[in-house]
């Protein structure tokens, strides 16, 4: 295949708190939220790349990252063959033209007091286009082509002179598309252009896209939440969870045979509008996507994965392990709480037999057997005796999974999953930013 | 109707605007079953959740219920107001527009509660979840012992009592039992370590958490008819699924019957089991789900369905329904069916107002076409081609 018109290497953005002026002086050390955390990934020429998750994943800073909208942590973009992180002045006003956005509300982000031929003028404007209009005056040539613009996206030119808040929102949404083509982009980040929308029209507005795509050859970075309409829209889709990605391929390979348990669990969640989802029971996955603060370390969707994988030399049935490895988590985030489990097993304190009853009972959701009971028996032990650290250290000798101690990588194969239970997903080793050197002010 | 706990025929719910009268809710008219889910379904503006409040009496000034009647089936109240209201009164069922403001009031909570959309701005910020699902269950237990006190916290607030808390010790509102019994509420929505978390302020928790908790507040007073307006448009599929999960538990554990209201026909499909579809206003088809989804009448629920990408099978071109969802300024409606405008299959029958038509008892349907075949001699020629909307719509 020809050389990809956008290639991103092990993109990184964090955001870091504390680390004003003030913070420095009173000797707080910075902290990161990790919203991208060492991607990548290709968008070849005219095809559309997915970039789906849920919300919080970093999929919209990854988009704007790229764009150098945002100043990145670490890694490189390559667009066209230059890096975008490099470029000087003029190379970045060209990189302008070419790469544009469209965003996800259009309430907000149309200029509520300029009009909507002004709106969809002004990069015109800015990049000093037409340089010469011939027998025209610049501002007409600059009218015609917006008028075609606004024609071309589905509203007409009447509606040149009107200002946003008289549209609807699918029609709003048409003047930031007409904006982004302005200036004949050949890449566009879509940043979740149709979540706003009615499914009506929504749909209008994915036809719209699709058209366009034909017509000028664009190529898109679609980002979006709904896995419908990325299905639908895209060539390739990846996979992202808390600032990885997880999985990349070929939309219709990776709808019909998911390989990441992440990517299982999002299809499996979708309800689908037919009569075939009444009453249809969906495995939900446990709990919250832990914080970017503090992600799990190695495989970032350990503390929810319905497949992690047991140590080697334990035998262990799944449901048993995930509920192990649940007390576990909560043991860590110190969603145990000793006193309110003596209070309801003995309140004098003294009956460790019933502390540990009263805690399976609480927070371990399967029967356990044999040497998984007794070690586990053992860490409530240490519990009941107000020691959650050994009970921890207890539970991690003899559970520690290869998911926690080594982070998957997304292989070179055409359909990578980033997940130890896959060939061809070798293990990433993520440099860890140093926060002092990334002062940036952009948050 | 001999099972339907829920009955609202005609209901019309206006906003006297400064613009002019908003004819949010037109005509409506559903029952809901005893233990079963309606759902109602519609995009942004057409009149679903008005429907919801109009039932539940939250409509504020400028908005007024200007018509209709909601049936509710409850044999103690229909027994206390046989003598003094007999036209409210029919059977077992009682029909609580005609019911005295107080009593309404009384209802919300042990009969209708509601779950709403953003969990994040429907808690108090400052005060512990716990606190704020025990006073629930305490306003219940209050009215319980005096059956007409409607006497809320709420309204105790005014210059007196402001005056009064800054002098005397605070004494908190809710009393331990209270408490206790918010904490069980909490484990019943699978909260973890609820003790702990009930002492936590609603910034502390997730979207999902939050709306888990949400949920139990709106269990407390154990209502008949749970009123559940978009309770999972806020989160994320995964966390969508397990508050689908938790709802169905609920009903089927508490018997309770569920109106679900959402724009997502996804989950139309996996929680109701009857549909009824708004569009500006107006109820335009009802029915059984598998009516709805397989057989629909109303070109707008066929264009609906058409609209929604299939994440089952990529394969097509989306059907979009053209033009822009219309104005419900009352100056701005036409005296024809509102849908005409957009509707691939207008005819000259439906330049005036459509009454609903019966199919077949249970399948019910506000067009034409339920009487005659489309005939294409006779269609109006005011839909614009393609997808290019013309006008542009008043409403923002």
């Amino acid at each position: 295949m020809t050389e990809p018109l956008l290639a991103v290497r092990d993109l990184q953005k964090y955001y870091f708190e504390q680390d004003s002026f003030v913070d420095s002086l009173l000797g707080r050390d910075p902290t990161s939220v990790k919203a991208v955390d060492g991607i990548s990934f290709e968008v070849e020429r005219g095809e559309t790349l997915g970039l789906v998750g849920e919300s919080g994943c970093g999929k919209s800073t990854t988009g704007e990252t790229l764009l150098r909208l945002r100043e990145a942590t670490g890694g490189a973009v390559t667009f066209d063959g230059k890096n975008v992180f490099e470029m000087d002045d003029d190379e970045l006003k060209t990189f302008r033209r070419d790469a544009q956005i469209v965003f996800q509300d259009p309430f907000s982000s149309l200029d509520p007091r300029m009009t909507v031929g002004d709106i969809v003028a002004e990069p015109l404007k800015i990049h000093g286009i037409p340089e010469s209009a011939g027998d025209e005056s610049k501002r007409e040539w600059r009218r015609d082509r917006v008028t075609d613009l606004l024609e071309r996206v589905g509203l007409s030119a009447n509606h040149f002179d009107r200002y946003p808040h008289e549209f609807s929102g699918g029609q709003r949404q048409r003047v930031g598309i007409a904006r982004a083509l302005a200036l004949e982009p050949e890449f566009i980040v879509l940043d979740e252009p149709v979540s706003a929308l009615d499914v009506s029209v929504q749909a209008q507005v994915l036809n719209l896209l699709d058209d366009l795509q034909e017509e000028f050859g664009l190529t898109y970075l679609f980002i979006a939440h709904d896995l419908s309409v990325v299905r639908h829209i895209c060539d390739r889709v990846a996979v992202m969870y808390l600032g990885n990605i997880v999985e990349l391929g070929p939309t219709d390979d990776l709808f019909e045979s998911p390989k990441h348990p992440y990517t299982k669990a999002l299809l499996e969640s979708v309800p689908r509008p037919s009569t075939a989802e009444h009453g249809r029971r969906v495995e939900a996955l446990p709990g919250d996507v832990p914080s970017p603060r503090n992600p799990p370390s190695g495989c970032r969707f350990r503390t929810r994965c319905p497949e992690v994988i047991p140590p080697d030399d334990l035998a262990i049935e799944q449901g048993s392990y995930r509920a192990v490895m649940d007390l576990r988590d909560a043991l860590a985030v110190g969603d145990v709480n000793q006193d309110h489990i003596w209070d309801a097993a003995d309140p004098d304190r003294e009956d460790t037999e019933a502390f540990i009853e009263e805690a399976r009972a609480r927070h371990v959701d399967d029967e356990l057997r044999d040497e998984v009971a007794s070690v586990v028996d053992t860490a409530l032990g240490h519990l009941a005796e107000g020691e959650v650290d050994r009970a921890g250290e207890t539970l991690r000798n003899r559970f520690e999974s290869p998911c926690e101690t080594r982070r998957p990588g997304v292989g070179d194969v055409l359909h990578p999953a980033a997940c130890h239970l896959y060939e061809g997903s070798d293990e990433v080793i993520v440099v860890e930013t140093n926060a002092g050197t990334a002062a940036e002010a952009d948050d | 109707m001999a099972d339907t706990i829920l009955s609202v025929r005609d209901l019309s719910t206006r906003f006297f605007t400064e613009e002019g009268q908003v004819n949010a809710v037109e005509n409506v008219s559903f029952d809901v079953e005893n233990g079963e889910i309606f759902g109602i379904v519609g995009e942004s503006g057409s009149g679903k959740s008005v429907t919801a409040l109009s039932v539940i009496d939250l409509i504020e000034s400028p908005g007024r219920v200007t018509q209709g009647e909601i049936w509710y089936r409850n044999a103690d109240l229909a027994e206390e107001f046989r003598e003094s209201k007999p036209d409210a009164v029919d059977g077992d069922l009682v029909d609580i527009r005609r019911l005295p403001e107080g009593v309404r009031r009384s209802l919300r909570g042990p009969s209708f509660s509601m779950v709403f959309q953003d969990p994040m701005s429907s808690f108090n910020p400052s005060i512990t979840v716990g606190e704020q699902i025990a006073e629930a269950v305490e306003v219940q237990r209050r009215a319980r012992s005096n059956p007409r006190s409607t006497r809320s916290r709420t309204q105790g607030y005014g210059l007196a009592s402001l005056i009064r808390d800054s002098l005397l010790p605070s004494k908190s509102y809710v009393d331990d039992e209270s408490m206790d019994r918010a904490v069980e509420l909490l484990d019943q929505v699978g909260i973890p370590d609820p003790e702990d978390r009930a002492e936590e302020y609603p910034h502390q928790f997730s979207g999902g958490m939050l709306q888990r908790a949400m949920i139990a507040q709106a269990l407390a007073g154990e209502p008949d008819v749970l009123i559940a307006d978009e309770p999972t448009t806020a989160l994320d599929v995964t966390i969508q699924a397990q508050i689908l999960n938790l709802l169905r538990d609920l009903q089927e554990q508490e018997g309770m019957s569920i109106l679900m209201i959402t724009h997502d026909l996804g989950v139309i499909a996996r929680m109701c089991d009857r549909v009824g579809v708004m569009y500006a206003g107006e109820v335009v088809e009802r029915g059984p789900l598998a009516d709805i989804f397989d057989d629909p009448v109303h070109p707008y629920t066929q264009g609906l369905l058409g609209s929604i990408p299939d994440v089952d099978d990529p394969s097509g071109r989306l059907e979009p329904i053209s033009g822009n969802v219309p104005s419900l300024l009352d100056s701005e409606m036409p005296d024809a069916c509102y849908f005409a405008d957009r509707c691939p299959k207008a005819m000259t029958d439906c330049l005036t107002r459509i009454p609903e038509y019966e199919l077949d008892g249970r399948h019910s349907v506000r067009c034409v076409l339920a009487e005659q075949e489309y005939d294409p001699a006779d269609a109006v020629d005011s839909v614009d081609g393609g997808e290019a909307a013309g006008e542009v719509s008043a409403d923002d």
